[in-house]
């Protein structure tokens, strides 16, 4: 299910010489596939729990030994306390695997759905309000 | 005669004590608010209901979320009816303001976004929330579709607070009139009485870099907002904006009724600190253009 890593450097030679990166962005949904999702099972290097938006990073190694960096986009804090997260929750090295939604350019990226920590534990950000609340089920947590 | 009296006595106190257990939260919230305190950590009065009252607006308000529910963006917001999954959510909806004038037109094409069918990726937009700017009002009430606000009353004042950027705005009650030449203010200044159970409230003064919506619609420093907010029961509050700005807009844009819900949780700090923000367009969303470097 894995993106190979050849498609994402072609992305990003492109996007270097297409264009002069602004800092700074919202408005993630417009870069990720809203109608798939991906599966990946890696290590994690750095869980950055910051407002408004946290992130995951982890690494994917290939059958062949070789890694890639990954990286997911998650909602505010307080959406992912109330859905069981915290500010350790995850650590460098935890073996976890990742769902979410695939970036359009083919980056290693993705608008996260949901985790599985290394204990089998299973963490979603799905039917999460920005304010801690619980909304449907079928609300995506942004 | 006295036992019959004491009898509809003891069942009134009986319906009133069932009301209260069937209706926990009232006047918006019972103080939790996860990552800190949780709902068994606080005192049990606070769920207590308060009797009602519609010249009290104070509370958490919320945009409802229930399956379906298109969210507010805007003072309108237009559904663009794509079967096309492919779509993204970010892009399935607009606002339908009034028409523009020249220079509303021009400031309108400047504004890069990533939300509507204008949306370009989010590395191409800029939008001042990217840079954790001001977002301004009225543009801050729209994130209570994800961060709610609250009204905090005094007797000289309404302080709105928006989670969002933790911002107070003050409406000031004491009746005194809005300035007659202010310095521009990313919030603008604004001024509120009651009429009847409605409490209206006038603004002006507001800074023209930010935007009225993430759609990237404008507006100048000569923007005029009338709000009118009515809290119809316990857990409803609905309000009527109308948006007069003769620079941007050739006529008056006058907002479809909003409807705010009281949220449960407390208002939280939500702080859009400019560093970590770097932090994180620098490691996950900036990433595509970095990799390429290492």
């Amino acid at each position: 299910m894995r993106l190979p890593l050849a498609a994402s450097l072609v992305f990003t030679v492109a996007c270097l010489i297409a264009s002069v990166p602004v800092a700074a962005h919202h408005g993630t949904g417009v870069a990720y596939q809203p109608d798939k999702m991906i599966t990946l099972k890696g290590t994690v290097t750095e869980w950055i729990w910051s407002n408004p938006h946290c992130g995951l990073l982890f690494d994917v190694t290939d059958d062949q030994g070789n890694v890639e960096h990954w990286g997911a986009e998650l909602g505010n804090p307080h959406l992912l306390s109330a859905a069981g997260f915290s500010k350790d929750v995850l650590k460098p090295g935890d073996k976890i695997t990742v769902t979410g939604h695939p970036s359009k350019s083919g980056a290693p990226r993705l608008e996260f759905n949901q985790v599985m920590l290394s204990d089998g534990r299973k963490l979603t950000t799905k039917g999460f309000k920005g304010n801690g609340e619980q909304a449907d089920t079928d609300y995506e947590g942004r | 005669m006295r036992n019959r009296l004491l009898n509809v006595a003891v069942v009134l106190i009986a319906l009133l004590a069932s009301a209260g257990a069937a209706f926990p939260q009232t006047y918006g919230t019972s103080g939790y608010a996860p990552g800190a305190w949780k709902p068994e950590e606080l005192p049990k009065e606070l769920s207590r209901p308060k009797p009602f009252n519609a010249h009290d607006l104070s509370g958490v308000w919320s945009s409802p979320t229930r399956a379906g529910y298109f969210e507010r963006h805007s003072l309108n917001d237009k559904w663009i009816d794509t079967k096309d999954r492919k779509v993204p959510p970010q892009m399935r909806s607009d606002a339908s303001p009034p028409p523009m004038t020249d220079w509303g037109k021009a400031k309108f094409e400047a504004n890069k976004v990533s939300y509507g069918p204008r949306a370009v990726e989010p590395e191409l937009n800029n939008d001042p929330v990217s840079q954790c700017e001001p977002l301004g009002y009225p543009r801050d009430l729209w994130e209570a579709n994800l961060r709610p606000f609250e009204f905090i009353q005094t007797p000289d004042r309404i302080l709105q607070h928006m989670q969002y950027h933790d911002v107070w705005r003050t409406i000031w009650t004491d009746a005194r009139a809005l300035p007659k030449d202010p310095d521009p203010a990313w919030y603008g200044y604004a001024v509120g009485h009651w009429d009847g159970d409605t409490f209206v409230v006038e603004s002006i003064g507001y800074d023209d870099r930010t935007w009225i919506d993430h759609f990237g619609n404008p507006h100048s420093d000569q923007m005029r907002l009338v709000e009118r907010y009515q809290r119809v029961d316990k857990d409803t509050l609905k309000l009527d904006m109308t948006l007069t700005d003769p620079k941007t807009y050739t006529k008056p844009w006058v907002a479809e009724t909003i409807t705010f819900v009281s949220a449960k949780a407390a208002i939280f700090e939500e702080i859009c600190s400019p560093s970590e923000e770097h932090r994180f367009n620098d490691k996950i969303r900036d990433t595509p253009a970095k990799e390429s470097k290492r």
